[in-house]
């Protein structure tokens, strides 16, 4: 039942399975029990996933209230649809260990480009020294 | 017991009614949970009295169709019992139905023969059902309606992939429901966390999101929508002329009309939330008082900033006196006691404009000046003048006349002078010409320590150039009322002297420094022409010729 025809609600979403993607990039998967007007959310038996290649690893969180600023952008899960993805999933310590050496590689092949670019007499300001908008 | 199997059987053929009908998957919600919200439920288009009857012979049916076995159908019977068992007995109290209504969901559960007392639970609820012949004896008012629109519970909004649009529609018409796999729900946790939030929360949500999207021209604000659904609109009801479909209304938006407030609040609080939300539009900026000083001033010590809060809040108390005078002439000087009771209201304006500030050291007239410093402080001045006596009023404007380069320099932010100067030129020509002449003198006199006249910076500014012409020009009206009684006198000598220097001031001033006058006096070059030569006049025509040219085209 569409309350507002004609705008988007978060009503309709109510207890169902959500993916919750936030501005700081952390992905929270998690039941949508409560919202207020200005889309803060109240998430039930939340999971933080961290995504690294083909593998993905969940992080239980329990309850998450989110500052409806902060969110991106959210979108329900398909319960039926959900275990059928190509992604593997591992434990907390591997898929942290990814994200680790991710982090690493990128900052290496970063410090590289800079360099190459110093050599040329180029410089392009790092975008997590630019403001955040 | 075997009757509260019954009702649980019931429950979980409308979990599973439920999960299946929305489309997509649901988490099973729990048992008991699930009665009562679906009693709650008004929209969601199913009757609960109604609901089981129809659900128990659609599964029978589904069941039957898609798992085609008896012995399957039997054993999830059996599991749901044994769900049943485990949970125990329940009142029917707690479900939320009344036990005569779950009387009857037992009796047609056993019986699938129509009941009398059926279509009285009905009501309205008439439409015909696709589940075919196999069931025995259908009454159609029990086999009822929402199947047929409920998989579709889709506003003219959602805009499904074509393919996917063509396979609802056929399941449609097959037998009401999109075929996902029953057999998948029952192993799933019923979800005991639902409905945390409530339907009066809901509400609630929804009536702010709906107090926000308010707008007095919605053709302005939501131009987009308000095309779409016109579009929209007339589409149908060409389908509906060519015969093509039975007309149904697509929802529209309607915002809830609420009175916007005139008074603007800086802090906007909704009932009922956490927290503030600071309310600062185009039409209301947050800033409400002017008691920010301008950037131009010399950096201002704390005392000065203090002095020059006690000003405004003096001239915020005179305000309202003077408001309490208007109002009071407004009504119509009526009676004799009204008179005095207004008059009285003046002196004590009157005073209060006069009054000193914090020190009483100050110079007399600074209370005055610093008021007038003030925009609002001039807008004071220039109403309370025609209210004030004579004395008083010719006080005020020699004040101002002496004082006047001080004010022409701190009017500069705001140029505001310019409203005195129509009282002002009515209080002018009450003027004596002794009085007159004091004014002038103060301007033309050369002070102290200054090798600059007042009057040159005067004349390079618009209200003090049209003072000093009105000034003039009523001292030329007086001077043969004033002259054909006495021989030359002092007076005479001061006023002609005032008149020369200040012809000398304007011939040497270059035109462009040469402020326009608000008003342009007629007998000013006659003025002059009487007391200086011709040279002179001719530099003052050339000057003051091409202004005054202006202001009569």
């Amino acid at each position: 039942m569409n309350y507002m025809p004609g705008t988007a609600s978060l009503i309709e979403d109510i207890d169902k399975k959500h993916l919750v993607l936030l501005r700081d990039g952390r992905t929270l998967i998690g039941f949508l029990r409560s919202i207020d007007q200005f889309a803060n959310l109240v998430l039930h038996q939340t999971v933080e996933r961290i995504h690294v290649g083909k593998k993905y690893g969940d992080i239980p969180r329990g309850i998450f209230v989110v500052r409806g600023e902060n969110v991106v952008l959210l979108g329900e899960i398909d319960l039926e649809k959900e275990s059928d993805t190509p992604l593997q999933q591992v434990s907390i310590e591997e898929i942290l260990e990814e994200q680790r050496a991710e982090q690493q590689a990128k900052l290496e092949a970063e410090k590289l480009k800079v360099q190459a670019l110093k050599d040329r007499g180029l410089s392009i300001p790092r975008a997590d020294t630019l403001d955040e908008y | 017991m075997e009757q509260v199997c019954q009702l649980e059987k019931i429950k979980c053929l409308q979990g599973s009614r439920l999960n299946q009908g929305s489309g997509k998957s649901h988490v099973p919600l729990a048992l008991k949970e699930e009665l009562v919200s679906a009693s709650q439920l008004e929209e969601e288009e199913l009757d609960p009295d109604l609901a089981p009857d129809v659900e128990e012979e659609e599964v029978e049916e589904e069941e039957e169709n898609d798992l085609g076995d008896p012995a399957v159908l039997s054993a999830v019977r059996n599991s749901q019992k044994g769900l049943l068992s485990s949970l125990g007995i329940m009142a029917p109290g707690v479900l939320g139905m009344s036990p005569a209504s779950l009387h009857f969901l037992w009796q047609t559960l056993d019986h699938p023969a129509p009941l009398p007392s059926r279509p009285a639970l009905l009501g309205a609820r008439s439409a015909a059902c696709h589940f075919g012949p196999r069931l025995p004896a259908p009454d159609p008012a029990l086999l009822c309606s929402p199947p047929a629109s409920w998989p579709l519970r889709l506003s003219h909004l959602t805009q499904l992939h074509p393919q996917h649009q063509r396979i609802l529609k056929q399941q449609q018409q097959q037998q009401g429901r999109p075929q996902s796999p029953p057999a998948k729900k029952w192993p799933q946790q019923p979800d005991s966390y639902a409905n945390l939030m409530t339907q009066k929360e809901k509400d609630w949500v929804v009536k702010v999101q709906m107090v926000q999207l308010q707008s007095e021209n919605p053709r302005l604000d939501d131009y987009y929508y308000q095309e779409y659904y016109q579009k929209l609109e007339k589409k149908q009801a060409d389908e509906e002329l060519l015969g093509r479909r039975s007309r149904f209304e697509s929802l529209k938006l309607v915002t809830p009309y609420i009175q916007k407030a005139e008074v603007y609040e800086s802090v906007v609080r909704i009932e009922g939330s956490l927290g503030q939300v600071a309310v600062s539009t185009c039409f209301t900026p947050r800033r409400a008082i002017d008691a920010v000083p301008h950037g131009t001033q010399d950096q201002e010590t704390a005392a000065a900033s203090s002095q020059r809060l006690w000003v405004l809040y003096r001239i915020e108390k005179m305000f309202l006196q003077l408001l309490e005078i208007e109002d009071g002439q407004q009504d119509g000087p009526a009676q004799p006691h009204d008179s005095e009771q207004q008059s009285s209201r003046v002196e004590k304006l009157f005073q209060a404009l006069k009054a000193q500030g914090q020190n009483n050291l100050e110079a007399a007239d600074d209370g005055f000046l610093q008021a007038l410093s003030v925009g609002k402080g001039k807008a004071l001045v220039a109403r309370l003048l025609p209210f004030l006596p004579r004395e008083q009023a010719v006080s005020l404007l020699l004040a101002i006349t002496r004082h006047l380069p001080f004010l022409v320099k701190r009017d500069v932010a705001d140029q505001a002078l310019q409203m005195l100067f129509q009282p002002l030129s009515k209080c002018i020509r009450h003027l004596t010409f002794r009085e007159l002449l004091q004014g002038l003198q103060g301007l033309v006199r050369l002070p102290p320590g200054c090798s600059e006249r007042p009057i040159t910076v005067v004349l390079q500014n618009q209200f003090g150039i049209s003072l000093l012409y009105a000034l003039l020009s009523h001292g030329e009206q007086l001077v043969p009322l004033h002259s054909s009684v006495k021989e030359p006198s002092s007076d005479h000598s001061t006023w002609t002297d005032v008149v020369v220097l200040t012809a000398w001031e304007i011939a040497q001033m270059p035109t462009a420094s040469l402020a326009e006058p608000l008003a342009f006096p007629g007998n000013l070059l006659p003025l002059f022409c009487h007391h200086v030569d011709k040279r002179l006049v001719q530099k003052l025509e050339a000057r003051m010729g091409c202004v005054a040219m202006d202001i009569r085209s």
